[in-house]
């Protein structure tokens, strides 16, 4: 059984030599890097789950090729954004045949809690989620980079095949534009949990 | 990484950074596996694809060419550029009705069989 204190290196030497246990391993290490570039960019649901899933089985099939120029976690965090983009083109195809712009704008939900009342953690990150899935696509790719993986400015130019001047000005919109929704919550007074703060 | 202080910005970074998502539904890592060992077992879908995906191109390519030709020999007798690079013959109903008598001609002088 793959000790969960293996390193990346360790671990992959043993997939590349068919051992599913050690690729079972990288699988659950990684999991939350993908999720957070799948579910950040598509919201829960199975076509998340599908670009998790796919993200894992192109990483199976070249696994021979990794050569570790980046790190792990940059490799599949890459493939999980270019499905995920690819996903989300998809579904703007099939959208936009039956419904109009207007109808896929997604509101930022009210919260519960009243003003200087501590909100539940869920809760506000269900705003928070809501707010960057109502980001332009591109804006969202760099939020979800920068904000939820934490990537250098450097990683979100490779990964978006984009110069680095051009992540910092759509981050710098985007964090305009998530001020902008998540300010009533702000103006409301409402109370961040220790958690989150 | 992003340089962490503690100005406004950076709270609102960390309720950001918070929100993040940080699993899929659980036993992902058990689906993943399963269609790993689907693959392996129905490796004849897969080999079908990559050669799909190796062929595509090389017969749009051939398409496009053949359209380019099409094209290029009669440009100039084509009423239309889908015409031409179909290589479609003009139609008038001269036309059609010389195809369709030429037509009635080869069946009425169709040798009867023995």
């Amino acid at each position: 059984m793959p000790d969960l204190d293996q390193s990346d290196a360790d671990l992959l030497a043993g997939a590349r030599a068919g051992d599913e246990r050690a690729f079972a391993a990288l699988v659950a290490r990684h999991e939350g890097a993908v999720a957070a570039t799948a579910i950040g960019m598509l919201g829960y649901g199975d076509d998340a789950d599908d670009v998790g899933q796919e993200t894992f089985i192109r990483f199976h099939r070249a696994i021979d090729r990794f050569r570790g120029e980046s790190s792990l976690k940059t490799y599949l965090v890459h493939i999980a954004m270019n499905l995920s983009l690819n996903a989300l083109r998809k579904r703007k195809r099939s959208l936009l045949r039956f419904v109009s712009r207007d109808e896929t704008t997604i509101d930022t939900p009210e919260l519960r809690a009243g003003p200087d009342e501590e909100v539940d953690v869920g809760e506000m990150q269900q705003v928070v989620r809501r707010a960057v899935r109502g980001l332009g696509e591109k804006h969202r790719a760099v939020v979800v980079l920068r904000m939820f993986q934490e990537c250098s400015t450097r990683e979100a130019a490779d990964i978006l095949g984009v110069p680095e001047g051009t992540v910092l000005s759509r981050l710098s919109r985007a964090i305009k534009e998530l001020e902008a929704r998540l300010e009533p919550y702000v103006r409301r007074g409402v109370v961040l949990p220790e958690t989150i703060r | 990484m992003i340089d962490h202080d503690t100005s406004p910005e950076d709270s609102f970074a960390t309720l950001v950074r918070g929100a993040a998502p940080t699993a899929f539904e659980p036993g992902f890592t058990d689906r993943v596996l399963a269609r790993l060992r689907a693959e392996r077992e129905h490796p004849f879908s897969l080999v079908l694809e990559r050669q799909f995906r190796r062929i595509v191109p090389l017969l749009a390519a051939a398409s496009l060419l053949f359209a380019a030709y099409n094209w290029w020999s009669s440009r100039d007798t084509a009423s239309s550029v889908i015409d031409a690079a179909l290589n479609l013959p003009r139609v008038s109903m001269a036309s059609a009705y010389t195809a369709s008598s030429l037509l009635e001609t080869a069946t009425t002088t169709e040798p009867e069989m023995p």
